[in-house]
């Protein structure tokens, strides 16, 4: 039984693409567990798939395996980069990590019954990339001082008075911070094909002084630079505000694949 | 492999949290046959326990995701 265990192997499948040309494109390619990379074909479509160790990658070792740092940068990085080898060339439905099946005949289902909704979800990012926006804010920094002994002597009235102007200023402040951010995401959005804003990163993960203040997504046309030219506006522009803006990407659009598919 | 040489050096600076961010937390979510269970949970935050200090941190964040 044991040993029956750890030689059975499951399917892992790291997105969908066209079925042409994908084959060829796998090939040589390691993925996940450092597998070979394989296409399942059905139809016009094609799931990438690895076949991968249960031992490693079942339902009881996986939540197990993903609280090991080294296991999950080495795979997490591995699933991307299946991806990014594929999106070079064609579209690509990512899916989220982890989604294993049994065999090839669970995916072929897979490919039948969502066939529709895959074949929307490709064109919706056909010759499309997703690039990634953050903005940060030094928040407080410019306004904050010393806690000295004139705050520690200054009392009742005027003491109140003061930290009642400091939290009005901080206010003002906050309320000027979030409308530079929201005109942001208007502008890069005008520029996009489609955009999302996701929750932004808490400092204890991202581990930077300045507080993420925008996390958001754009899917625009492959080559098409006039976003990334607007994010470095946008950064000069944001510099008196102490707010910064970075880009990433380009990504295969993890942000943009959702509504088609993600309903049974 | 010749597929690293043609990754660009872009992908080399990720950090392990925009890769978390997106390759556990984003994508379309399928119940495949073994993740099942796994799947019903927020796999961004098991992943992201790794990435904190404390466990009382995970807990909140894990709170606030699932608010």
């Amino acid at each position: 039984m044991t040993a029956l265990t750890a030689a059975a192997t499951g399917w892992y499948v790291y997105g969908v693409v066209g079925g042409d040309a994908a084959v060829e494109l796998a090939r040589d390619l390691r993925g996940v567990a450092a597998e070979r990379v394989r296409i399942v074909e059905h139809g016009s479509l094609g799931a990438i798939v690895s076949e991968v160790p249960l031992d490693e990658f079942g339902e009881e070792a996986l939540p197990e395996r993903l609280n090991d740092r080294g296991w999950l940068e080495r795979n997490a990085r591995a699933h991307e980069d299946v991806l990014q080898d594929f999106a070079a060339s064609t579209a690509v439905v990512p899916l989220r990590f982890g989604t294993i099946y049994r065999d090839p005949t669970a995916v072929t289902a897979l490919l039948t019954e969502r066939a529709d909704a895959f074949a929307a979800s490709l064109e919706h990012v056909r010759g499309r990339v997703e690039l990634g926006v953050k903005a940060w804010t030094d928040r407080g920094a410019p306004a904050a001082r010393p806690r000295g002994a004139a705050e520690l002597r200054a009392t009742g009235r005027s003491y109140l008075e003061e930290r009642l102007h400091e939290r009005e200023a901080a206010a003002r402040a906050g309320a000027k911070r979030f409308e530079i951010v929201q005109a942001a995401h208007e502008r890069l959005l005008a520029l996009a094909v489609d955009g999302v804003v996701n929750r932004p990163q808490p400092r204890e993960l991202t581990g930077r002084a300045e507080e993420m203040v925008l996390n958001a997504a754009y899917l625009v046309p492959a080559g098409d630079s006039s976003l990334a030219r607007e994010v470095a506006l946008l950064d000069a522009e944001g510099r008196d505000a102490g707010i910064s803006f970075e880009l990433t990407g380009p990504w295969p659009p993890h942000n943009f694949v959702d509504e088609q598919v993600d309903r049974p | 492999m010749s597929a690293v040489a043609n990754r660009r050096p872009l992908e080399e600076q990720v950090t392990l949290l925009e890769l978390v961010d997106r390759v556990l937390n984003k994508g379309i979510v399928l119940s495949g046959d073994i993740t099942l269970s796994v799947a019903g949970v927020d796999l961004v935050y098991v992943g992201l326990r790794v990435l904190l200090a404390s466990v009382g941190t995970f807990d909140r964040l894990a709170n606030e995701g699932a608010s």
